[in-house]
Order: C-alpha cells, then structure tokens, then sequence
C-alpha cells in the first residue's frame, strides 16, 4: 500500500465508523442509549446509598440531649405546619367552590413523590441530576420537580429505576414566568453558571415598565402557563433589567436558589389523573 | 476481545470516579471532564480496528448520561484517537511522561471541540466561556494527576491478557 494511503488509512476507517452509524436505525441507537445508561445506573445509586450510609452514622454520632432537643423543634415545626394544612383545606375549598359558581375549570392536581438525588452533573454545558426513582414510580417525562425554595427543573429522562432531571440554570430549560404581582408573561432561560458563583438564568419580553436591581430585587415565579409547572411557584429574584435591543421589552438577569447546588432530595410533582 | 472489555472496564471506572467527584464539586460550580483518558492508552498501543472500536464505545458510554444527541461523544473519541493513532509513530509513547502529555492534549482538543458545538444553545455564549475555561483548567490538573494512577490500571488490565504485558506492565 503506497505511504500516502497507510497515512489517511485511519481517517478512511473513521469515516467509514461514521457512515455506519449514521444509516443504523434510530430504534436501535435508543435501545443501546438505555442499555448503557442502565449498566451506569448501579455505580450512582450504590454510591449514593454509601452517602445515606455514611449520613446515617454521622447522624448516630449525635448525643441523646442533641436529638431531644432536634425532635422539640420539630414537634413545633409540625404544629405550624398541622395548621397551615387546615388553613390549606379550607381555601381549596374556598377555590372549588368559587370554581362552582364562576364555572372556572379547575386547576391540575398534582401528587407529591420525593426522591433522593444520585448525582448531580452541573457542567458549563448543561445542568442536570439523576434521582432515585424512576419508572417503577411512575414518573413521567416533563414531570416539574421542586423543592423547598422552589422550582428545581423538569424531569427530562425516565429509565427504570432513575430519572434525570434538567435543572432551572440550565441553558436547555425555557418557560413562562412573571413577575411576582404582574401577570403578564415573560420568557425566562438558565445558563448562567459561574465558578463559584450564584447559578442564573436570563429573562426576556419583559415589560417596560418593570424595574428591578440587585438592591431592590423581585421575585420571579412560575406563570402556569404551559400547564407543566403550577402557578406561583419561585424561579429565582430578578436582579437586573435593561432595554432590549428591540426598545420594545426589557431583558435582564435572574439569580437562582444558592441550595440548588447542594441538594440531596428533590420532589416530583406528578399530575393527578382526572376521572 | 477480552482487551477490549477491560478497557471499557477502565473507562467505566474513570467515569464512575470523575462523576463522584463532579458531584461533590457541584457546590462549587466546578466540572472536571478527563475524556481523553479512556482514549490515550488504546490509541497509543492498540491496533487501529481494537483500540478505534474501544473509545467509540466508550464515547457511547459518556453519550448515554449526557444530554447530546447519542454518537457526539463516540465521534469526538474516535476521531481523538484517529488522530493520536496517526501521530504515533512520531511520537515517544513508552513512557509515562509522554503519555501524560499525549492525554493533556489530547484533552485539550476534546474539550474545547465539544465546548464549541454545545456553546450556541446558550442564550449568553460570551459569558459562559470563563465557566468552561475553569473547568478546562481544573480538568487538565486532575488529569495531569491521575492519568499515571490510570494508565497503570489499563495497563496492569491488559497485562491479564498477556498482551505485550511486559512492555505495559
């Protein structure tokens, strides 16, 4: 074989790898995304099993007087919250009942499904975490996902026994948000992650006449609209806005939860299915 | 066969191992990625059809966890590896040192290649590059760190086989 052709040889080799897998059917190409996913899954889940593990003899470590005391606080805790669960009942009866006389169609109901985290992948390039559940808990693709300070992101992978979940700061998540006190809809997006620093997103078609700065910040929360994630729900705080390009709407900047970063246990919002 | 099934073993391993340690640098907002690890070694002492059908597995594994479309991955590695394949005749590879380099910039090119071809889903493009340049520092130091630890892993692997264990080994 002449030198030149010995030389492009592996070239001639790779092209023809890539030619290969270009024309495989796309069945096949998921089938063997989902296998080798799943021979990955173990690794994480074990791992963090070993965490749990390893949280539960930090947590043994505690003397009997620390933990008398942790249980007092929760007993008050619990007393707050036995009340705003009666205060909870009585408004959602108030709003069937207004959705009664008003002829309103009612709002999605959602049922509650946490999940320990497995792994969380923040990279500049994307944003996402593998929770412990998965189709064995039904959960669904495009599920919201939220936590105590708020919105986490949206379930985007559901394999067997995990789930992959596209978190708020990342640049592939997009959704309608206002506003808290405006109902007029704006487009907010993730990808601003900085070393070290507060995950954000960006927001754009924002109104005029809205202002906001990082002394006087607003909070953003979700629309509702699209019907994935429940009205209200916090995003972030809005801490800049300037004029678009366009002189018609505003753009600006959102900081996101600092907690999002550290989670170990999210909640999966799963739509109640209607009768 | 069986050399290319420890190699994969090594390459999940190194996943396994650079997945912990992205989680616990999460908080950070760190990412270390040292891809090019599970590409070195084969493209330096395989024969081109093993060692090419070795890191476009393995690219396949790094595909099936990340959120791009299923081969970018495979492509990147395999096409590292053409590359590293090609050069290494010219290249001093039985040492320790040289491989390291090899890897550095092997790791390199593969970072700042996919760098580019996801940069332009971001709505900020210009401010997410200091990002990918912390993380591309922190990922050329860990793997200038273990790549030793890794390659012997590979090797003493390989050595299972007898395959060139002596020169490996």
């Amino acid at each position: 074989m002449p030198k030149r052709l010995d030389q492009a040889r592996p070239f001639l080799t790779l092209g023809l790898v890539v030619a290969a897998w270009l024309i495989i059917p796309t069945v096949f190409k998921t089938f063997t995304r989902a296998s080798f996913f799943e021979l990955t899954a173990p690794v994480g889940v074990a791992a963090s099993y070993a965490r749990d593990l390893q949280e539960y003899w930090t947590l043994r470590l505690h003397s009997n007087s620390e933990l008398i005391e942790a249980g007092r606080d929760l007993a008050r805790l619990n007393a707050s919250y036995d009340l705003a669960v009666q205060q909870n009942i009585e408004m959602q009866g108030e709003i069937a009942r207004l959705e009664g006389i008003l002829r309103l169609p009612s709002y999605t109901g959602y049922h509650s499904e946490h999940a320990r985290v497995v792994r969380r992948d923040f990279s500049g390039w994307w944003q996402r975490l593998t929770i412990r559940k998965g189709k064995n808990y039904n959960l669904t693709v495009g599920a919201p996902v939220v936590f105590s300070g708020g919105v986490v992101g949206r379930v985007s992978e559901v394999f067997a026994y995990t789930a992959t979940v596209d978190l708020i700061s990342s640049q592939t998540v997009r959704l309608a948000a206002v506003v808290e006190g405006d109902t007029r809809p704006i487009s907010y997006q993730g990808g601003l992650n900085p070393t070290f620093g507060s995950a954000g997103g960006v927001i754009e078609f924002v109104p005029l006449d809205i202002f906001a700065s990082a002394n006087s910040a607003k909070r953003l929360v979700t629309s509702g609209l699209g019907g994935v994630f429940p009205p209200g729900l916090t995003i972030g705080s809005v801490i800049k806005v300037e004029p678009s390009t366009d002189g018609l709407f505003k753009s600006g900047e959102v900081k996101l939860d600092d907690r999002l970063a550290a989670l170990t246990e999210v909640t999966v919002l799963l739509p109640l299915e209607t009768p | 066969m069986l050399r290319f099934v420890l190699i994969l073993l090594s390459t999940v391993l190194l996943w396994a191992v650079t997945a912990q340690l992205n989680h616990a640098l999460a908080p950070w907002r760190l990412y270390v990625f040292v891809g090019a690890l599970a590409v070195t070694l084969p493209a330096l002492t395989f024969t081109l059809r093993t060692g090419l059908f070795a890191s476009f597995i393995g690219g396949l594994l790094y595909d099936a966890v990340a959120p791009v479309t299923f081969g970018t991955h495979a492509f990147l590695f395999a096409l590292t590896h053409v590359v590293v394949f090609n050069l290494r005749e010219r290249l001093p590879r039985d040492d320790t040192l040289s491989r390291v380099v090899i890897a550095l910039f092997a790791n390199l090119g593969l970072f700042l290649v996919f760098s580019f071809t996801q940069v332009a889903r971001s709505p900020a493009p210009a401010s997410l590059w200091p990002r990918l340049f912390a993380d591309l520092a922190c990922s050329q130091i860990l793997l200038a760190l273990i790549a030793p630890w890794c390659f012997a892993i590979q090797a003493r692997a390989l050595a299972l086989t007898d395959y060139e264990a002596k020169r490996f080994a």
